[in-house]
Formats: C-alpha cells, sequence, structure tokens
C-alpha cells in the first residue's frame, strides 16, 4: 500500500503526543482489572437488589429500582462499550462473553455495536458521517428525548427489527461488510427470542423479572443516559480535534466506577486502544496537553440542561462552568 | 525475484512489540513475538490507519483506531471490525539484523 496521511479523528488529529513506550505500557492488557471489576460490579448489584427485595410492596420500590437499575444499567453500558473495543479483558473469550451478556442487557445486536462504533472514532461528531451523534444544537425537546431513554429504546429496537427483517439501512451497509449480515440477522432473532421469552413469562406470573430486571434497566437507564448525553454535547461538530469536539468531566469515585472511567472521554477518543483500567493513568500523561475537565457529573448534567431549556426558549446559551464550542453561544431570540 | 531489504537490529524491536519501516513508495510493518519476527503491510485493511501503534499481544496485532486483530504469522483478520486478511512478508535473520524480503518486478 501506498504511504499516504490519513486523519481520524484521534490523538494525531488533535496535535496531542505520547511517548511510544509509555503508549505501550498504558495498552498493556489483563484480565486481572475486568475481573475484580465484575466481582465489585457483582457485590454491588447484589447489595442493591436486596434493597429491591426489601421494599418490594411498598412505594419505596421505585426508588430501590433506581438505585438498583443505575448500578446495573450504567456499567452495562461501559462494559458494552469497552468490550465492543475488545479492550476489557485480555482473554479474548473472556471479552467476547461479557460483550454478549452486556450487549443483550443494553439491547443492541453486538456486532452491530462493534460496526457502527468505528464510524464514532474515526468520524468523531462529525454530521453525516458519525451513526452516534444527535441533533445539533440540543433542544429540550431533544434533550428529553434521549435522557428519558425512549428515543434509545425506539432505535434499538427498530434496530433489530430491521435487521431481523434483513432491511439493511445505508448506515449499516457503510460500515458492515455484507458477507456479516446474516449472522447480525440470526443474532437479532435470537435476541427478539429473548425479549419476547422475557414478556411472555413475566405475563406467565414471572413478576420478579419484571421488579429485578424490566423496571431496573428503563429506571437506570435514564442515569446511563445523563452520562452518555454529556460526552460530546455543546461541543463543536465536524472538528478534526478531539479537543474541540469532545468533554472530559471530574468524577466522584462511585461515578469513574459505575462508568468505568469513561469520564475521561477525550483521553478515550485520542487513545482508544487503552483500556478502562489504565485511562486515569492516561489522563496523567496528557492533562498537561488537555484542557481542564469539566465539573463533575451533576454540575455538568444541570449546566447543560440548562443550556438546553434556554435555547428553546430563545434565550442566551452560554454556559458558565462548562466548555462550550463559540458557535453553540448565542444571546437568545433565536428559539428553534 | 527477491531482494532482502535490511529492516533494522533484533534488538530494536522489544518482544511483543511493532516497528514501522517505509521503503521505496511502500510502507510496513515488522512485528517481533514469542514466535519469532513477522512483516506485513503497514495499513490496516479496515480503514487507512497504520498499525505502527498498535499493541502486540502473542502473535496478533491490534489496530490502534478500532481495535481489529491480524495474526501476524499469516496476515489472517481476526475479529470484527477487519474481515480483509493482512498481505505478509517473509522475514528472514541474518547476524542479529532484520531483513524484508520483497518481491522484485521482473525485468523486461
Ligand atoms: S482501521 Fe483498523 S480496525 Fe478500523
Amino acid at each position: 500500500m501506498t504511504v499516504e496521511t490519513f486523519a481520524a479523528t484521534g490523538a494525531a488529529s488533535s496535535g496531542i503526543t505520547l511517548e511510544r513506550k509509555t503508549l505501550k505500557a498504558l495498552c498493556r492488557r489483563s484480565d486481572l482489572p475486568g475481573l475484580i471489576y465484575l466481582g465489585k460490579w457483582a457485590l454491588a448489584l447484589v447489595i442493591s437488589g436486596y434493597g429491591v427485595y426489601l421494599a418490594l410492596g411498598t412505594t419505596w420500590v421505585w426508588l430501590a429500582a433506581l438505585i438498583y437499575g443505575t448500578v446495573l444499567s450504567v456499567p452495562v453500558y461501559a462494559m458494552s462499550h469497552e468490550t465492543a473495543h475488545g479492550t476489557a479483558f485480555r482473554s479474548r473469550w473472556l471479552n467476547e462473553t461479557v460483550m454478549w451478556i452486556c450487549a443483550l442487557l443494553y439491547l443492541e445486536e453486538p456486532l452491530h455495536r462493534r460496526y457502527t462504533h468505528t464510524n464514532h472514532h474515526t468520524y468523531t461528531w462529525h454530521v453525516g458521517k458519525d451513526s452516534q451523534i444527535s441533533d445539533i444544537p440540543m433542544t429540550f425537546p431533544i434533550w428529553l428525548d434521549e435522557v428519558s431513554g425512549f428515543g434509545l429504546i425506539r432505535s434499538h429496537f427498530r434496530i433489530l427489527t430491521q435487521l431481523a427483517a434483513a432491511r439493511y439501512t445505508e448506515t449499516m451497509k457503510s460500515v458492515i461488510p455484507a458477507d456479516e449480515f446474516p449472522r447480525l440477522r440470526r443474532n437479532a432473532w435470537c435476541f427478539l427470542g429473548f425479549y419476547v421469552a422475557i414478556g411472555v413469562a413475566i405475563g406467565l406470573g414471572a413478576t420478579w423479572l419484571w421488579w429485578f430486571l424490566v423496571l431496573p434497566t428503563l429506571l437506570g437507564r435514564t442515569v446511563m443516559l445523563l452520562f452518555t448525553v454529556i460526552q460530546h454535547v455543546e461541543m463543536a461538530e465536524n472538528s478534526p480535534s478531539i479537543l474541540n469536539s469532545t468533554r472530559s468531566c471530574k468524577s466522584s469515585p462511585i461515578a469513574s466506577f459505575l462508568y468505568l472511567n469513561m469520564e475521561n472521554h477525550v483521553e478515550h477518543h485520542l487513545y482508544p486502544q487503552v483500556p478502562f483500567f489504565a485511562l486515569p493513568a492516561l489522563h496523567r500523561e496528557l492533562k498537561d496537553q488537555l484542557p481542564t475537565p469539566d465539573p463533575g457529573f451533576w454540575r455538568t448534567n444541570i449546566e447543560v440542561l440548562s443550556v438546553v431549556m434556554r435555547r428553546s426558549l430563545g434565550r442566551g446559551t452560554k454556559a458558565r462552568t462548562i466548555r462550550q464550542a463559540p458557535h453553540m453561544i448565542t444571546d437568545g431570540g433565536t428559539a428553534p | 525475484m527477491t531482494k532482502e531489504v535490511y529492516v533494522c537490529e533484533t534488538a530494536d524491536i522489544d518482544e511483543e512489540d511493532v516497528k514501522r519501516f517505509d521503503y521505496e513508495d511502500q510502507t510496513y510493518c515488522v512485528y517481533h513475538t514469542p514466535d519469532g519476527f513477522f512483516a506485513s503491510d503497514g495499513y490496516c485493511t479496515h480503514e487507512e490507519q497504520h498499525l505502527e501503534d498498535g499493541i502486540v499481544i502473542d502473535n496478533v496485532i491490534e489496530c490502534p483506531l478500532h481495535q481489529g486483530r491480524f495474526d501476524v504469522r499469516s496476515g489472517k483478520a481476526l475479529s470484527a471490525p477487519v474481515c480483509v486478511d493482512l498481505k505478509t512478508y517473509p522475514v528472514v535473520i541474518k547476524d542479529g539484523r532484520v531483513y524484508l524480503c520483497l518481491e522484485t518486478e521482473p525485468v523486461t
């Protein structure tokens, strides 16, 4: 192949450098951190699930299901993402096993997830090229649709039915090789069959599936989406620089745990080959080259909500405490 | 006809590591794995991403952009998103030096 330059969005296109030896050390794979993580996650699920059990039959069950659902859904998302990259474990079989289980709980066929996620890295936040981009600029109705989880569930079931019916979209055809489609189609049928079986089981009286799986998944997704919505919103679209298109946030230890350190989102996009357990170390290596991370999970989300509400009301959209692309800032009077 | 092109000393590539090698108007990657030295085209077959920043695990090179994986001994694509095999080239080691074996154009 002829020597040529190619600028997928990443460290090179963002002007970020890291010594090769350091990068190699950070990329080192291991099963141990992932296995320890799975152990702690299982423990957290047992404890929070016990809270749901104690609260059954009372109105507290909704709060307990929200907490348990958060412990379930945020790591399901984060682990499905990490295993789609193949970086969660050194052993491939372990990575793929966890990917399948998490994909089943995340409601997305795993190969579809892996293939479509590629253009999110090649063309991060590029309109018409990044299949994970949301409507820009974000308004309150779009925010509500996204954060409520309705948009994602609609999208996941639409994708599963499209795959099952072999109605492949242009986006799918652009990132998935044609000879892979039969596998995706078979998997989509299996996933849909699993979800129908859960529905039937609940209908036949297995209500524990409702309280311990379906309801927590629905409630926990909202919290999960609050993590993901702040990754790129209000940042610059179509920029070659990850520093302009992507946001990192400070984070509490609990949020970092649930999110597999993915609050270091700029760092992840710069070097997607670095596994989740090395992201804090990657942040320390790069911090002099990077903008200061935005405030923590809650403050960043409140600021984003404030901006999108003001945009929908036709008011000024300047954020006070989070990074924002200059063209996202208006004086108001232009309510969409 | 093949020619042997000097790449580097064997000690220049750590075990489980990769080195970029540009020659004439082509680019290659040379790998040092537990099974020895191997070479392939420099670019991933998925998108135009050079493999020089990839990570070598056993006999596998993982692409830095989307983590597609190839067996460097055969060039076989091992996991999505890569599906097309990587072209590989023979490597010979002589006196602690790594040589890449390339086909030469037949003289007409
Ligand atoms: S460019 Fe190599 S896996 Fe996508």
